[in-house]
């Protein structure tokens, strides 16, 4: 049993005598410590950003080199005002984001697939499973240029370079979670007289869900740099298009400020896919980690 | 508790009411004979666990196995339920050789065998799930189920919510829903403390008076097994054989296991049983202690 501590150090709340008390002055201390907690939170957000900006405005640092926060949110304002050079700002991220949802679908369906099978059936997993360890140790986002060339400067190259990325994590999580499947749990279904496809479908899949759940997290954020980076090596929209443009104009603050657009696309992508894990998920006992925070 | 109380009213009726519940089956008689188990080991070296075993329960026997760790009793009840094959012997359940999963059976594992993800109606009601029976018919078999080991409302908790205690009920009614002709039991209630166990082995017998499926009970604790059982047979020290089988003229229905164990009768089996197994106990101890040394 771990007591919690409170930020001040004290190990739990002070005696009381009174017994009502009790619940009340936890959640007295509950709160008191949430606020202290969004306090500090706040405080670094603003010595960051402040003193960022001061340093610049001082001109120990160079705003043409490293940006201003000042000049990204005026940067921010006329991309929504004005729109980019390539059309409305709406457009870029709808673009950036259709490429990398799709590679991220594409990318977990075939990592899922693949994966569940390869797992359940040792020999060809053992007569691939040099390929496969090549395939990874390749720098995969190189890809990226074999698809701009073949499949041009739409959308498709940056799906298939998404998807690529996604499918290898998603793929050897799929992998080890069919293959740590509780042999008591297969021997059961067995026993009880489960066809080979019950098994799949009743204890296989269900057991490795957790493993691919946890691999989404990390494969939404490659969808992403698959996208963008599709998009640097050549494209006709997009954020990635709007970066490279930025760089090229020697413009820092554009980059920041595409860069905290897709941080916003990113951490909204996240959040979807905690509620899709919560889902799932249900029947997990809370861990420590969780219990801790609610 | 009495939950057995109504179990042969209810099973008349359900068996008119439901289509592809299959009848009940006979229990069947189980013999092994000749029977011997080697396995390889990662390194390369070749270990016997079973050598010659012979054994025989008649169709309807409650039959304990008892003796040291590592004897191979768990090997003989993947043998007879056809998750193994011997090496050399042959394992036959109700006349017929065993090959492939053993028809009828019903295993309750030493560690949870439940589907976490799955609430306490959903893993009662797989077995006949993997039989082919319709949802919904196998879900109100399972309600009926999980009603007669007591644990009427809890049919929708997870596995995690639940004690030790209620962990092996439910795994007692998902190993007895299908009816089994012969149920195989490996250490069971061996992490249950010892006021629930007792409670435990009572619901076993009551249930077990009712349909009298044959029995294999591997257990280490030589009270519950001459409590429970019809036939205690010791083995010796790996690789283990038969070392003797002893009747246990009890007369049935036991009543509670907490009292039979100081009836005079009860005392004179311990005795016997004791002085035969205590010299494999100690075997095997001598053994472990020397190779953990060396």
């Amino acid at each position: 049993m771990s007591e919690p501590t409170t930020a001040t150090g004290l190990i739990g709340p002070a005696p009381v005598d009174d017994e009502a008390a009790v619940p009340a002055g936890a959640r007295a201390a509950a709160r008191r410590r949430r606020a202290l907690m969004w306090a500090a939170r706040l405080l670094t957000l603003v010595i960051v950003i402040g003193g960022w900006q001061l340093l610049t405005n001082a001109k120990i640092v160079d705003k043409f080199f490293w940006g201003q926060p000042s000049g990204i949110v005026s940067q921010l304002n006329d991309w929504l005002r004005h729109g980019t050079t390539y059309g409305p700002i709406w457009l870029q991220i709808w673009t950036t984001f259709k490429e990398a949802v799709l590679g991220f679908a594409f990318g977990v369906v075939a990592g899922v697939i693949v994966g569940v099978l390869l797992g359940q059936f040792r020999f060809f997993s053992e007569v691939l499973s040099p390929y496969i360890k090549v395939a990874n140790a390749i720098p995969r986002i190189v890809l990226g240029s074999l698809f701009t060339v073949a499949l041009g400067l739409g959308i498709a190259a940056k799906v298939s370079l998404a998807a690529v990325l996604v499918f290898f994590v998603v793929f050897f999580n799929a992998f080890q979670g069919v293959r740590e499947v509780d042999r008591n749990l297969l021997n059961n279904a067995r026993v009880l007289g489960a066809s080979r496809r019950a098994i799949t479908r009743h204890v296989v899949i269900p057991s490795a869900l957790t493993w691919i759940i946890a691999s989404l997290h990390v494969a939404f954020g490659l969808a992403i740099i698959g996208a963008i980076v599709g998009e640097f090596l050549g494209a006709q929209r997009g954020l990635g298009l709007v970066i490279a443009n930025a760089q090229n104009n020697f413009n820092p603050d554009g980059v920041f400020a595409a860069m905290f657009i897709i941080a916003v696309l990113a951490l909204t992508a996240e959040g979807l896919i905690g509620l899709l894990e919560r889902r799932l998920l249900s029947w997990r006992p809370p861990s420590q980690a969780e219990a801790a925070t609610t | 508790m009495t939950v057995a109380s109504t179990f042969t009213r209810r099973r008349r009726t359900a068996q008119g009411a439901r289509e592809g519940t299959p009848p009940a089956r006979r229990a069947a008689q189980i013999e092994l004979s000749a029977v011997t188990k080697r396995f390889v080991t990662p390194s390369g070296s070749m270990f016997t666990a079973l050598r010659d075993v012979d054994l025989a329960i008649s169709a309807g026997k409650f039959c304990a196995v008892v003796g040291p760790t590592g004897c191979g009793k768990s090997t003989t009840l993947t043998m007879v339920a056809g998750l193994d094959r011997p090496s050399a012997g042959s394992v036959r359940v109700g006349g017929q050789a065993v090959g492939g999963i053993t028809a009828g059976t019903g295993f309750m594992f030493q560690a949870d065998a439940l589907m976490p993800w799955k609430t306490v109606l959903g893993n009662v009601a797989l077995g006949p799930m993997f039989r082919g029976v319709p949802k919904k018919d196998a879900q109100s078999q399972a309600r009926d189920w999980v009603r007669r080991v007591g644990l009427a409302g809890f049919e929708d908790h997870h596995p995690h919510q639940l004690s030790g205690g209620m962990r092996k009920r439910v795994s007692l009614a998902a190993a007895l829903i299908n009816e089994p002709s012969i149920l195989l039991m490996d250490e069971p209630f061996g992490a249950l403390d010892v006021q629930t166990k007792a409670i435990m082995s009572n619901e076993l017998l009551a249930l077990w008076e009712q349909a009298r499926p044959s029995v294999i009970f591997v257990t280490h604790d030589l009270e519950e097994a001459i409590a429970l059982a019809d036939q205690v047979v010791v083995m010796t020290a790996g690789p283990g054989t038969v070392k003797a089988v002893y009747d246990i003229g009890l007369p049935r229905p036991r009543g509670a296991v907490q009292e039979i164990r100081f009836e005079s009768r009860f005392l004179e089996l311990h005795h016997q049983i004791w002085e035969s197994l205590r010299e494999e106990v100690e075997r095997a101890y001598t053994r472990t202690a020397q190779g953990g040394r060396s």
